[in-house]
Parts: structure tokens; sequence; C-alpha cells
């Protein structure tokens, strides 16, 4: 009951503030007295300036390095800031390294594997928790059982599989589906799923049923309209997942052809062979589009990793 | 509600008076029917992509392939092989090493950022966008950056241990495999700022839902500030920080893209910061002619089992209080 | 009502179902590896390692007029190009031949040709290649051909092939105040050299070398054939490591020597093929050890270096004069899964872009007007007729000072084509230089000795 209550407290987005929150390790009575105030104060300087050194400062470099010459960025000592300004670097690692295609392709693969993983995957979960099939659990209990399995472990059958997937005989190398279809096989995303659904009361589904509703009607007008929170969690869960992906995507892509290359092994392959300065004006570019999409979409993202976190 | 409930009932027993005239079985079918459509799409691509690769590993692993691409049956050939392979033990070596550094540097440190971000509640936001924001980039791109940071000739790091009269390094190719090798210790730390933001909110998230009132409570009963940490703060998130334990520990074992990127693809100096999964790469992709795909289902069926076991285990030792 | 509502579910089931199996056909349509042949007499043929506009951009240039001429005289040929740089990385390509997905000719080196057979890649082309369809075949050298035949039966056709020398920066050698048309024939000579350059300070260094990407062993294997030793004794049963011996000591202790104790190496290891190219066109590396088509391959055009910077002498030896040199090549096998027609379409494109002197990649005519340089010794793929042809064409079209590499030239080293198993030798060799170069106190016999041991079990086990 405790997780639909998180839930509740956040369907359209409100975040309920409870007392409890205003009361942490150190009591506010502590902090407002003379020495914890002080002691707050430097305390809360040094972790911002050291935090921001630490996680800004890298960033600083990745954005500027791309603007010093070929020799100023390997130049021994390292320069803090670019002597002389070299945008034209930003335009020659975009041409070169052909950045908008390799974003392009990495974004189709993202969101082609995150509408795959929604239907698929929101339905799967339904049908477990809600319609509850026969051989239903033993069906959860082998999709558990593959969490103990990384896919990274299984890359070699995965790939000799998708090469010539059995009966079907078709290759899929090459193709977008090599990255989509395996992406629904995620066990992560169905525990979570289901088990937010089990705690949807049975009454909303059962007053849905008296009034006629379908399974699919069900699912669409009373349990996807709840399940916003989770929905989120599993969204953000599956595009990072393919936007990190390394391995997976080298072999089945830049092997078929290197105009499908994802964003991380087109930035690798290039890596040996292009100048410093090119890589890391690459990296920037690469950089910018989700941290844009992260400062747009921060709130609906920090709520959707603690949503999903916070779970008694 | 109650009138809803006997109305369902009548109804229920017409339409089901109604049904057992019918066929009987047949609304159980067709309701099974439906609910198994619902989950085929997602029971078709476990089997082609999780189950039957699974079954397919295990297979290779006793194979051997045979000239013009067939296989043919090798009973434990590939097992022994990768056994008396140096490597495996060293790639097994650094794997623990990585798992362990990563834990302490990886697991603790997000914990007690959470702590603290948890207090600071001015910048908490601000905060908390910073600590996440090395999670957007792409890894190729953030490991890159730092490589280019640990280059010995033109890098930032040996400027600033240069600047301060200190022995400069060679960050991950310096020679050494003893437990706390600079090699791997690089490694975790370009790993754990790329990675860490997640777990840091997740904690956040988790520290948030402690109620005041028991922290009130240990205070009136005279408890210090790591009084209240270890008996407070601990228990209240245990099953958070147990489900990422056994995450950060399974995902740590399959450690590949850090060390690959930041060594070419090399393992680093006597392979010291080779994983296995760099192994399992390298016996499939990278050593061409001799490349052996059977090995590396060898050796990907040992790390399956290492991680069933581990994950097997955890879950059973953790059952009662979980 | 109840029961619209079970049939309402029995064809959402049945929809849902269909969705999935659509998703799946749907792969199927969209499935990709080879283009077949069409119908009506057209044949479509992919070719890969074609040069990318954004790393070669004269050469892919040229490519495309080249397609473009072949296409216009053989109207019922498409050819389809794949493009990629560098043409061949070891993952990628074992992969593609496991799974059956390389495009209908595809880019191989010389040592690929047991692998491609112990994978069952390969089409036999042999009833398809005479003096009819490739006007040059009794000219090309027996090595090259050593590399797409196995046996009696040919799989495809040699494209370049390759011999190493010392590749030296003119300008820095007269910086440093050494004579730049004199470069180092020995070990000895090179670590003097080295220290000299490297004293120039600014990040420059004296020598460079590989260690990650097989690329270590490979220049390894190098080094030893000058030395006169070799990486794998063929003649025991099985084949056995070579290379612990005194010629393998000596060579990886001056590359000690050269970075612990001269200094005249950067601090930076485990590097890989294309940042030695990169750091000679920066004009802050002396000297490397590579092929002539380093230079008009990837230091001029990719990494915009001067030309006029570059020279070549040969291999380090102990004595001077190197024993030989590793010889390597790049051929186009063509793949099983070819039809006869576009095994005949593609030995014709071959012909004329990689046999034919004055044509294709022998278009010095061209290659001068597009600013790019010529005269440089190899690929040396004819002897006879063809290679003087062509000779004659690079004399005449030269826009290098050939003189420059008048000293590679010159030790006209023997090519020893390269060892057994050659990526696993390579792969496996990596480890001893990077050791070498990251440890101060390297065992260098330890070294050799667990390679050793290594390479004895990888030639042992290895099918076929």
């Amino acid at each position: 009951m405790a997780g639909l209550a998180g839930v509740g407290a956040r369907v359209g987005g409100r975040k309920q503030v409870t007392k409890a929150t205003t009361r942490t390790l150190i009591s506010s009575a502590q902090l407002n007295r003379r020495s914890g105030k002080i002691g707050y104060r430097v305390i809360l300087t040094v972790v911002i300036v050291v935090f921001t050194l630490v996680f800004i400062g890298p960033m600083y470099f990745l954005f500027t390095d791309g603007l010093k010459s070929t020799s100023e960025a390997i130049a021994t000592p390292p320069t803090l800031y670019p002597h002389h300004l070299h945008p034209g670097t930003y335009r020659a690692a975009f041409d070169r390294m052909d950045v908008a295609r390799l974003l392009w392709n990495t974004l189709y693969y993202a969101f082609g594997a995150l509408a795959f993983q929604l239907v698929f995957d929101v339905a799967a979960a339904y049908s477990l928790s809600k319609l509850r099939p026969v051989l239903g659990s033993v069906i959860f209990f082998l999709m558990l059982a593959t969490l103990m399995i990384p896919t990274t472990v299984l890359v070699v059958p995965q790939y000799v599989t998708v090469a010539n997937l059995p009966i079907l005989h078709v290759n899929l190398i090459g193709t977008p589906e090599a990255i989509w279809l395996p992406s629904v096989a995620n066990a992560f995303n169905i525990f979570l799923l289901k088990r937010f659904f089990d705690s949807i009361p049975e009454d909303y589904i059962d007053a849905a049923r008296i009034d006629g509703a379908t399974g699919l009607t069900i699912l669409r007008r009373v349990v996807l309209p709840i399940s916003r929170p989770i929905i989120g969690v599993v969204s953000i869960f599956g595009l990072v997942a393919v936007w990190k992906d390394f391995l997976w995507p080298l072999l089945v892509e830049y092997g078929y052809s290197p105009t499908r290359e994802s964003l991380n092994v087109g930035i690798w392959q290039a890596s040996a062979t292009t100048p410093q300065n090119l890589i890391i004006a690459a990296s920037a570019m690469a950089a910018i589009p989700t941290i844009v999409f992260f400062l747009i979409f921060q709130r609906n993202i920090m709520a959707g990793l603690t949503a999903g976190g916070i779970r008694g | 509600m109650a009138d809803v409930m006997t109305l369902r009932k009548v109804r229920a027993g017409t339409s089901a008076s109604r049904r057992r005239t019918a066929a009987g079985f047949a609304p159980k079918i067709r309701r099974n029917l439906s609910a198994h459509g619902f989950l085929i799409g997602a029971v078709l691509c476990f089997t082609f992509f999780s189950w039957y690769p699974i079954v397919r590993e295990v297979i290779m692993s006793f194979q051997k392939a045979v000239f013009g691409g067939g296989y043919a049956w090798a009973g434990f050939t590939n097992y022994v092989r990768i056994f008396h392979d140096p490597t495996f033990w060293q790639a097994w070596r650094n794997t623990g090493e990585f798992t362990v550094l990563a834990l302490v540097i990886g697991y603790a440190v997000p914990f007690c950022v959470a702590i603290l971000l948890n207090e600071l509640r001015h910048a908490s936001g601000y905060l908390r966008i910073l600590v996440y924001l090395p999670v957007m980039l792409p890894p190729a791109s953030a490991l890159l950056l730092f490589a280019y940071f640990y280059n010995p000739q033109y890098g930032l790091f040996d400027e600033i241990l240069r600047a301060l009269h200190l022995p400069t390094s060679q960050w991950v190719f310096q020679p050494g495999t003893g437990f706390v090798s600079t090699a791997m210790v690089s490694v975790v730390i370009a790993s754990t700022w790329m990675n860490m933001g997640g777990a840091t909110l997740i904690y956040l998230a988790a520290l948030q839902n402690i109620p005041g009132e028991l922290y009130e409570a240990a205070e009136l009963d005279g408890a210090g500030l790591f009084g209240r940490i270890r008996h407070i703060t601990i228990p209240q998130t245990k099953l958070i920080l147990l489900m990422l334990l056994l995450l950060q520990v399974v995902a740590t074992m399959q450690m590949f893209v850090e060390s690959f990127v930041l060594t070419n693809g090399g393992g680093g100096v006597a392979d010291n910061t080779q994983s296995v999964v760099m192994l399992i790469y390298q016996y499939a992709f990278a050593l061409s002619g001799a490349s052996n795909y059977n090995s590396a289902s060898a050796l990907g069926v040992v790390l399956m089992l290492v991680l069933a076991v581990f994950s097997g285990g955890f879950l059973w030792a953790t059952k009662d209080r979980g | 009502m109840s029961r619209q509502r079970y049939r309402l579910s029995c064809r959402t089931a049945a929809a849902v179902a269909a969705v999935a199996g659509l998703g799946l056909a749907a792969s199927a349509c969209s499935s990709s590896g080879s283009s077949n042949a069409s119908g009506g007499g057209k044949v479509t043929v992919s070719i890969d390692c074609a040069p990318t506009a954004a790393n070669n951009p004269v050469q892919h240039k040229e490519w495309l007029a080249d397609v473009a001429t072949f296409e216009k005289a053989n109207p019922k040929i498409t050819i389809k190009s794949v493009y990629n740089y560098p043409c061949e990385v070891p993952a990628t390509f074992t992969a593609m031949l496991r799974a059956g997905t390389e495009p209908d000719i595809f880019y191989t080196y010389f040592t690929d040709l047991p692998q491609v057979l112990i994978a069952g890649q390969a089409a036999d082309i042999t009833p398809y290649v005479n003096s009819k369809t490739v006007p040059t075949l009794k000219d090309i050298v027996p090595g090259a051909m050593r590399a797409v035949t196995a046996g009696k039966t040919i799989y495809g056709l040699p494209t370049s092939n390759y011999t190493q020398g010392l590749v030296y920066n003119r300008m820095l050698f007269s910086k440093a105040g050494l004579d730049p048309n004199n470069p180092p024939t020995t070990w000895a000579q090179v670590e003097v050299d080295a220290a000299k350059i490297a004293k120039l300070g600014h990040g420059i260094y004296g020598y460079g070398d590989y260690s990650a990407g097989n690329t270590g062993g490979w220049h390894f294997s190098s080094y030893m054939d000058a030395m006169g030793g070799k990486m794998v004794n063929t003649a025991t049963a099985p084949p056995s490591a070579a290379f612990d011996t005194a010629d393998g000591t000596a060579i990886l202790t001056a590359l000690h020597t050269m970075r612990f104790t001269d200094h005249a190496m950067s601090p930076t290891q485990g590097l890989t093929w294309g940042s030695l190219q990169q750091q000679m066109a920066e004009n802050k590396l002396g000297m490397y050890i590579a092929a002539p088509d380093d230079i008009y391959n990837v230091i001029v055009p990719t990494d915009k270096g001067d030309v006029n910077n570059f020279g070549m002498g040969p291999l380090p030896s102990a004595s001077g004069t190197p024993a030989g040199s590793l010889g390597g090549g790049n051929t186009y096998i063509f793949a099983k899964h070819d039809t006869p027609a576009q095994i005949e379409a593609g030995i014709k494109f071959i012909d004329f872009e990689d046999l034919t002197p004055g044509v294709g990649q022998f278009n010095f005519a061209r290659t001068k007007a597009d600013g790019q340089p010529v005269g440089f010794p190899e690929p040396e793929l004819f002897d006879g007729a063809a290679g003087t042809k062509i000779n004659e064409l690079r004399t005449k079209f030269a826009t290098v000072n050939t003189s420059n590499f008048a000293a590679f030239v010159k030790a006209s080293e023997e090519d020893l084509g390269e060892p057994l198993d050659a990526q696993a030798v390579y792969k496996t060799l990596d480890p001893v230089m990077l050791a070498v170069l990251t440890e101060p106190n390297a065992n260098i016999s330890a070294l050799l000795k667990t390679a050793s041991t290594n390479v004895n079990e990888i030639l042992a086990n290895s099918p076929g």
C-alpha cells in the first residue's frame, strides 16, 4: 500500500511535501544555533565548490578543448584555456565524424527501442498482473531468472542468433530491429511494471469490468493513466540503456555498414585515427542534445528515478 | 459497494449459468487467449533473445569449430583450455578487484553524497543536477575525455601532479598488478564519475522518505551523528541499499566499456585492467584466425554460473530481512 | 454482453499477436546481408573499403569517378560501395564472417585467408580468373597471389602489398642537426638519433611505436624479420614460437632503453594504428616504422602532413642491412554467397580498379592532377611487363622527391610474408610491447617466455 500512496502523491506531477522532509539527520534547532549556522555555511560552500570542480570541471574541458587547435590540444604542458580560439574545429569534427548521422542513428535506435518496450513490456506486465493467464507464473519466473544473467555475458550467442534467427531464418544484422527487439527482453522493466500494476487496487479494475470493459480498454482507460510515474521510470531506463550501449551496437550495426553506427561506437572508432581536439569537439557535440534534454526534463527524470526507487 | 458486489454476483450467476450450458471451458480459454495475446510480444522476444541464447551458449561451450563453418562436439576441451590460460585468472582477479573497488568508491560514496545532499537543503536542487549530468554523457565521450586527462604526455592530471611536485603516473597504463593498482583505480574513478549520479539520486529519494520523528527520538536518546546514521538512516533504507548492492555487484562484474576504451582494447599493462567480459570479447572477436566463439561461450557460461550463484546466495541471505 | 466482451478480447489478442508477428516479419523484409543479382541480366555487386568522404576526400572523389566510368562501360553492372575507414576492424571482421554478413567482395589482409576459409565464407573463383579476365595475371608477384590461393584454388585477388621501412621526419632531422639524407640503419644509430631529436623538447619525441590493437605485435614481427629471425617456426609439428631469442631480446631492449634511459619516446603508450601517423604529420615524432602507403594514404591526405617532410630508410637491424621485412598486403575476397554473375562482374571491376597500369589506383596522371603525391616505391604488385609499365608511369608523374626514399629502395628488403595465425600472434605480442614501453623494470626475458608459451598454445589449438 505504501507504494500506491507514493503513487497517489505523485499523480498529476505534484510533489507531496510531508512533514518528514523538514527533519533530517541534523535538526533545524541545531542548525539555527550560531555554530550550527556557521558550520552549515562552511560545509555548504565547500561542497558546492568541490562538486562544481569535480562534475563541471571535466565538462568545461570537454567544451573548451574542442576549441583548441590540434597542436595546442596535445601541447605539453596542457593549457587551461584555448590560447587561440579555433571554432572551425567543431565544424571539422562535425563533418569528418558525421556527428549528425551518429546522433540521428542513436536517437532512432533509442526511441524505437522505447516504443517496442512500451508496447510489449507493458502489455506483458499487464497480462501477468491483471489478466493472469495459465502458465503466467511460470513465464514470469523464467523472465526473472534472466535477471541473474546479464546481457553482456550472452553477447556471443545473441550475435549468432541475430545473424540467423531460428525457425524464421532471418538475418537481422544491420537492421534497427537488431537493437529494438532484444531490448524488449528486459526482465527488470517487466518486474517494475508488474509490481506497480499489482498495487493498483482490484476495485478500479472490477468497476471497469462491470461496465463491460474489455482487457484492452481497461488497460487504456484505467491502468495506463494511473501508471504515468512507472512508465516514466521505464522510459528513462530504456532510453538510457540504448544510449549507453557499446558492445552490442559495435557488433550488429557497424559490422554491417558504418552508416548505421551509434554515437558511442562512432566516436570510439574514430578516436585512433582522428586528432584529439576533433574527438573532444565531437564528444561535446554529442553531449549537447542529452544535456539539453536533461535540463528540460530534469524534473520528470528526477521524479521518475525517485518514484522508482522508493518501494516499501 | 455492497450493491455493486451483489449485482456482480448476480450477473456472474446468470452469465455463468448461460455459459455452463455452452462449452464449459470456452470463456476460460478465450480469456487466457486474450491474456496470452498481450504476453506474446514480450515472450517471443525473450525466447529469441534471452532464453534461446542462454541455451545456445551452454551448447556452444561444448563444441568446437570445424573447417568450413560447422561445429562438432568437443566435450570439456574449451573449459580446460580457458582454465589453463593465465589471462583467465588475471581477468577474474581484475574483475574481483574492480568490483570491490567499485563497491567502496562507487557504492559507499554515492550513499555518503546522498546523505550530504539531504542535509544541504539550499543547494540540493543544483547539486542533484551536477551529480546526474555525467550520467547523461555518451560513455565513449566521457571515457575518451578521461583518457585525455590521463594521458601522461599532455593530460591534465599529470600536470596537476607536476604542479604539486608529486611523481607523475601513467594512470591506466601504470604497471603493477597489486590489489589496489593505479591502473584499476584510474578505471574505477572514471567509471564512478560517469555512473554515480543515478545511485545517488535513488538513495536521496529513499532518504527523504525517512520520517523525521525517528531522528528526533534518536537524538533525544542521546545518539550522536554517526549513531543516528547507523541506527536510523541505514536500517530505514536497507531495502534500497541491498537492492543496489546486488545490482552494483552484478553490473561491475560485467565491466567492459570503461577498461576497453581507456586501454584501447588492450587490457592494460600485463593485462592488469582486463576484465572477464573483455576476455570474452577477445576470445570471440579479437584473435582473428584463432578466434574462438566456443571458448568465449565457455567463459560466458562460467560467468553466468558465478553471477547466478552470487545473486541466488545474496537473495537467499537477505530474504528474511528483506 | 459477456460473449461480446470475450469476442472483443479475442480480437484484441489476435491483433496483438498479429502486431508481434508483423514486427518480426517486417524485419524479415528489411533483412540485409548481400545484394542479390536482379533479373534481366543486371548484376549488383557490393564492395567495401571504399574511401570515405570524411577521411579521404580526394580518394573518395576518384573512387566515385572510377565507379561511374566502370558502370558506363558496363551498363549491366551496378557497384554498391560500402564506405569504411579503417578498412578492417578485427572484431567486426570476425563477427561478419561468422554471421555470413560480409559484402559480396570484401577487403582482407594477406593473413586473413585461413580465417575466411575456416568460417567457410570464401567463394572458389578459379574458373573465372584467367589471362583474359585479368590481363596482368601472370605478372602479379607470387607472394601476393599466395595470399588469395589455398592449394590450387583461388578465392580472391590481391590489390596491394607492402614491406616496411623506417619513416622519418626530415624536417626534425635537420632541426636536430642530423643529416636528413642519411637515416639511421642500425638500432644503435636509431637510439642516438632519437635521443637527439627528443632534445628539441616541446612535446617532440624521437621514436614511437604501437602497443595495442594487434599493431604492437605486428611491428615486433617486422623488427624480427629485419634482424633475420622469425616469429613462428613452421618446421615443427605443431608450429612453435620462435621469437624468444637474442634477436627478440635485443629489439625489446633497444625500445626499452629509448623509452626509459634516453627518454626519447613519449610517456603516452598503448597506442594503436592511426596515432603515430598523426604525430608524424604534426612534426612531433622523429621516426617510426611503416610501409610507404602510410605517407600517401594517411599522413598526407588524412592527417594533413607536408609530404616533403618525410623520408624513408630501411628497417633498423643489427648490421645495418635488414635481412628482410614483414611483408603484407590487402586483397579482395569473394564471398561464398556470390552468384557466378556477381563473381564475373566483381573480377572485372577489381581488374579495372586495382590491377591495370594507368587506370584506377595506378592512374598516376589523375593522382598528380588531384594534388596527391606520386612517386612512392610501393605497392610492388607486379614484376615483368606490367611492373615496368607502372614504374615508368610513376617516374613520369612523380611529384615527390624520390631521393627521399632512396635509402629504403636501396635496401631492397625481401618480403618475408607474415607469420602463421598472424593476428593471434600479434595480439599476444601486444602486451609484451606495452610492458616494455611502460614498465621501467620490465623483465624482458620473462615477457618473451610467457608470450612464447601463449603463442605455442594458440598454434597447437588452431583448427584447419
